[in-house]
């Protein structure tokens, strides 16, 4: 005994075993995810699912439910996406994968490496593509001073923005693609940064002490995360 | 460098021509034209026709008209459209450029064999 479905396929109906139904399922779903991003996608998987109804009912002539060899079968003939780039598929060329982009839109963090008060500033400043956060301070200088909406507000921002933290963060921050070559580069910087600040202690050591110890942690617990 | 990628690119080269040429004998079905093109290792699997025909259907090279079908769903025989006829014409003629300098740079390996 075996568990059937009632399906449409291109418009057709089948019933269909359990079993078959589950790897068509999976079939049309990694067809869809090869196609999506191709020109009239929509088309080339309404072309293949009517096909594919077209083969069932070829193989279904002389009994009511189809197998899962039947699914087999059909599947052989259409081929599946690995066939597609192995054979005489006209894809994009394939690019070297070490240079993959994954766009990021910009978002809004606090900038720890840029800060008066809360970061709040210079995290803006990056937001907008202004390149001198001091344009931001001054307008909120300006805004505090005038209707006192100012200092809420930044008290709002700083609560509710999040910190940049990662590389990624950073990246996103900034408004840059993140990938390998990104990524290296801040944390190169990070690491200057912490050289930079280790000088800056053996310098004037005893007057720092106290406040540099805080923020090495924080380095710290920047490069765990690296 | 891997002489099956070699090959792959020679065939996808070849394969908007063939497919174009097949089509311009009279309307034709996809399944048919794969029928053609699987003799020659053109294409293994019918999947990989479907993308290329909605390419050169909308770059307007081709057209295609619903028939009823005996055995199952209407099926979208296609032709091609003049755009298209001229566009195989050049396909041709390029063709036969290629065909003549790869003669002629592979005369004497061959004469040698």
């Amino acid at each position: 005994m075996n568990k059937t479905h009632n399906i449409n396929v291109g418009g057709y109906p089948f019933t269909i075993d359990d079993d078959a139904y589950a790897s068509l399922e999976g079939y049309l779903g990694k067809i869809e995810a090869h196609f999506r991003r191709s020109e009239g996608a929509e088309e080339i998987l309404d072309d293949i699912e009517r096909r594919m109804a077209e083969l069932l009912q070829e193989r279904t002539k002389n009994k009511k439910i189809v197998s899962k060899d039947d699914i087999k079968q059909v599947i052989a003939i259409m081929g599946t996406p690995e066939d597609f780039d192995t054979g005489s598929e006209f894809g994009e060329p394939e690019g070297n994968t070490s240079g993959r982009e994954y766009k990021t839109g910009k978002k809004l963090y606090r900038d720890p490496d840029d800060k008066l008060i809360g970061g709040v500033c210079s995290g803006l400043a990056a937001y907008f593509g202004i390149q001198d956060p001091l344009w931001v301070r001054i307008a909120f200088a300006l805004v505090a001073l005038g209707g006192g909406l100012g200092i809420p507000i930044y008290l709002l921002l700083w609560a509710l923005v999040p910190v940049a933290e990662t590389p990624g963060d950073f990246l996103a921050m900034r408004g840059e693609k993140i990938n390998v070559k990104n990524i290296a580069k801040i944390v190169e910087e990070q690491v200057e940064n912490i050289s930079e600040q280790l000088s800056e202690i053996g310098q004037d050591w005893k007057s720092k002490r106290r406040k540099k110890k805080s923020e090495r942690r924080q380095r710290k617990s920047w490069k765990d995360h690296l | 460098m891997k002489l099956e990628n070699t090959k792959a690119q020679m065939r996808k080269g070849v394969l908007e021509l063939c497919i174009l040429a097949i089509i311009s004998e009279g309307e034709a079905y996809p399944s048919d034209i794969i029928e053609k093109l699987k003799e020659n290792e053109l294409i293994v699997v019918e999947g990989t026709m479907y993308p290329l025909l909605t390419r050169l259907k909308n770059a307007g090279l081709l057209g295609y008209q619903w028939q009823e079908s005996a055995s199952g769903p209407p099926r979208k025989y296609y032709h091609l459209t003049d755009e298209g006829t001229s566009f195989l014409r050049d396909l041709l003629d390029t063709w036969n450029q290629l065909v003549n300098v790869v003669t002629q740079s592979t005369k004497n390996l061959v004469e040698n064999e």
